[in-house]
């Protein structure tokens, strides 16, 4: 081991010099401008590969917005509700501050799905990138840990029974359950020491988000990205440096993003919102239909579709923690939909299942809803038990050797 | 562009949380659309409604009198307005009702309507129609409460359940006297105060629409030349 080791090198100490020497005392310089400017990135990207940058972007968004509204927000059952009509009407540009943490939650999630589906198209949790595509399923369930906090913070009713039903599912773990909801509580309902430690993990989980965003983009740079053929790159003019080619079009790719975000911020604010959340909270009455946020709706069908309780909450987490193991469901060597033609076709009717999914958690769960919801659930699973016999008997095409 | 990203958004929108009341009909509203402004005459009228019938019971506890400042009204105008009521104009528009009085005349407390066209489906429309909802038609009623209407409710057909503990606040023509001389009908009174509902219940929907242009203009010609940019700096990229 000692042979590998070099001892410190000597360095100058002319301060005037003030790059060179804060330099050679800190590389942060030479660091970014590896992982940024230098990164050596496949040429053949196409616009799918935007929206890793996009979901940065959207989380420095939320972060600077949600700092401003913690400034004037108030954690307390009796004030938040109001708190927030007061950033609505008497803080100047409170208005915009509050429609853009709304609305970029939601686009938060509309990047992050894509950033997903992408992966599961381009097979980019394959080897050598399993752990860097589980870091991104935990940063998805941290996400959506912080969402579900924040919708409850402005303490409508929606905010109210939202986290009344979905906090009540933990009991159903057995023996333990009654006893962690009510420690979670801190109470014996949903009340105002829930509120103000939803607001506290609220503020402080974006910032865990941040540090498993640096371990995700030190897994991708440890073997750079995957790329539309899902080859191995070997030739280094296959590359080409971040800096200005993926900076630019992140930048097009940016504005492309911000019309319609912008457009629901100042046009249709409240349009994926629920109007239930307009009116304060009511221990006494219940919503005639308590559904959650849309990005959650897929994930919420799942668990309405399972008439067993206990049954329903395992199947509702599990349909995201059978992600993790993704990487070895998944046998088949070739990594591009492009090449495994019926892989291809199973990705796609995923994808419509996901979304029927999503429409069918708005529904009640009466009728003809919960048998589709039962059918789609069935499709989700079925997808992820069909990928080891798919690899058996699927035959790729051939795959080019070289871009 | 903004109508037909509107209709679009229309068209795609959850029909999830309509249910319960019946289907609302749509009014085309001042503040909508592309040349939306805050009509100082419908809101004044809408002020009158709101002020001399829904006030006895409602408060509009968000806004005051000097909020009105931001649509026009002048200081002097406003101080006048609050004045008659014997209100300070930083005040906010309280019922003089107490909540004790309100239960047991009505056996609920009367909602706060300051955020209610944004707390309800259809906004305005919701309110529109919920003024215009009430009927003492035997056929239509039965044909929505076949069990006949509850103890102390009253029938509205706009109303989640058709059952509402308000009584028909706008029941006969000429319950105000307009400022501007207009004929104070039902259906006026309905119209006037459901925009000013709408006002007290996004006060900033005007200055966000306004802004909201230049931001999406700029946005667009920034994407157009970060594009232009891009094909540029591309150009010499080997294709595949
Ligand atoms: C005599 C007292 C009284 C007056 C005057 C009155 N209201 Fe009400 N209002 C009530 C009560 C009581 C309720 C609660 C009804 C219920 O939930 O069953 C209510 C509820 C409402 C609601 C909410 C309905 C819903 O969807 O929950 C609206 C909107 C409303 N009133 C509008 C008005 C308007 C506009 C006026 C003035 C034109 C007005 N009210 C005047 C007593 C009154
Ligand atoms: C991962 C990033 C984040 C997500 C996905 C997120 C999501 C949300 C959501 C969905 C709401 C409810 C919005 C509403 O209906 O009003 C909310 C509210 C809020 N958030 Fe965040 N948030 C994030 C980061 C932050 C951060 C970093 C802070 C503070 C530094 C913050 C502070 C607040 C505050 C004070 C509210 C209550 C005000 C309001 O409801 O408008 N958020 N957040």
């Amino acid at each position: 081991m000692s042979s590998h080791f070099t001892p410190p090198q000597p360095v100058e100490n002319d301060i005037r010099n003030f790059g060179r020497w804060f330099e050679d005392r800190l590389p942060i310089a030479s660091f970014i401008g590896d992982h940024l400017g230098k990164y050596p990135t496949p040429r053949n990207l196409n616009y799918m590969w935007n929206f890793g940058s996009l979901a940065g972007i959207a989380l420095i968004l939320q972060i600077i917005t949600g700092l401003f509204l913690a400034m004037h927000y108030k954690g307390d059952i009796h004030l938040a509700f109001d708190s927030v009509q007061t950033i609505m009407r008497d803080i100047e540009w409170g208005w915009v501050i509050r429609n853009m943490h709304m609305v970029g939650a939601s686009f938060f999630f509309i990047v992050v799905y894509i950033h997903i589906g992408r992966g599961l198209y381009f097979g980019s949790y394959k080897s050598p990138r399993e752990v860097l595509w589980g870091l991104g399923i935990v940063i998805f369930l941290l996400m959506m840990a912080t969402a579900f906090m924040g919708y409850v913070l402005p303490w409508g009713q929606m905010s109210y029974w939202g986290a009344t039903v979905i906090t009540n599912l933990l009991s159903v773990i057995p023996f333990v359950g009654p006893d962690i909801v009510i420690w979670l509580w801190g109470g014996y309902s949903v009340g105002d020491p829930t509120l103000s430690r939803f607001y506290a993990i609220h503020f402080v989980l974006p910032f865990v988000i941040v540090g498993v965003v640096i371990l995700h983009i030190w897994a991708l740079h440890l073997h750079k990205s995957n790329n539309p053929l899902g080859i191995d790159l070997k030739k280094a003019d296959d590359y080409i440096p971040f800096h200005p080619y993926y900076t630019i079009k992140d930048i097009f790719g940016l504005g492309v993003y911000l019309i319609p975000f912008t457009f629901m911020v100042f046009f249709a604010p409240d349009y994926l919102g629920h109007p239930d959340n307009y009116i304060p909270a009511n221990p006494l009455v219940t919503p005639a239909h308590i559904v959650p946020e849309w990005y959650f709706l897929p994930f919420y069908a799942i668990l309405r579709a399972i008439p067993i309780k206990e049954l329903g909450v395992l199947a509702m987490f599990g349909s995201i923690l059978i992600l993790f193991v993704l990487p070895w469901l998944d046998r088949s060597p070739v990594r591009s939909a492009r090449f495994r033609p019926l892989y291809k076709q199973l990705f796609w009717l995923f994808v419509v299942n996901f979304l029927i999914l999503g429409w069918v958690g708005a529904k009640p769960a009466e009728g003809m809803y919960v048998t589709i919801a039962q059918i789609c659930t069935a499709l989700y699973f079925g997808f992820f038990a069909l990928l080891p016999v798919l690899a058996k008997v699927e035959k790729p095409r051939p795959l080019p050797a070289t871009l | 562009m903004i109508r037909m990203m509107m209709v679009g958004l229309a068209l795609l929108a959850p029909a999830a949380w309509a249910g319960e009341g019946a289907a609302l009909p749509h009014k085309d509203w001042g503040f909508e659309g592309v040349r939306a402004t805050w009509d100082k005459d419908e809101l004044y009228r809408g002020y009158t409604v709101a002020t001399q019938v829904c006030m006895a019971c409602h408060s509009f506890k968000y806004v005051s009198h000097r909020d009105l400042m931001r649509v026009g009204f002048t200081e002097s105008e406003v101080q006048t307005l609050a004045k008659a009521l014997n209100m300070d104009m930083n005040a906010k528009l309280k019922t003089g009702m107490d909540d004790a009085t309100a239960k047991e005349t009505f056996g609920k407390v009367p909602p706060d309507l300051s955020l209610m066209n944004r707390a309800r489906p259809g906004g305005a429309d919701y309110t529109y129609a919920l003024m215009h909802g009430y009927s003492d038609d035997s056929a239509t009623i039965v044909k929505y409460l076949p069990g006949g209407v509850p103890q102390g409710a009253y029938f509205n057909t706009y109303y989640p359940g058709h059952a509402i503990a308000m009584a028909n606040p706008l029941s006969g023509p000429g319950l105000v006297t307009y400022h501007d001389g207009k004929e104070a009908t039902v259906d006026q009174m309905a119209h006037d105060v459901s925009v000013f509902m709408q006002w007290t219940a996004e006060p900033e929907r005007m200055d966000r629409q306004a802004w909201g242009v230049y931001v999406l203009i700029y946005l667009f010609i920034f994407t157009v030349l970060a594009y232009l940019t891009k094909r540029v700096i591309w150009k010499d990229v080997k294709k595949h």
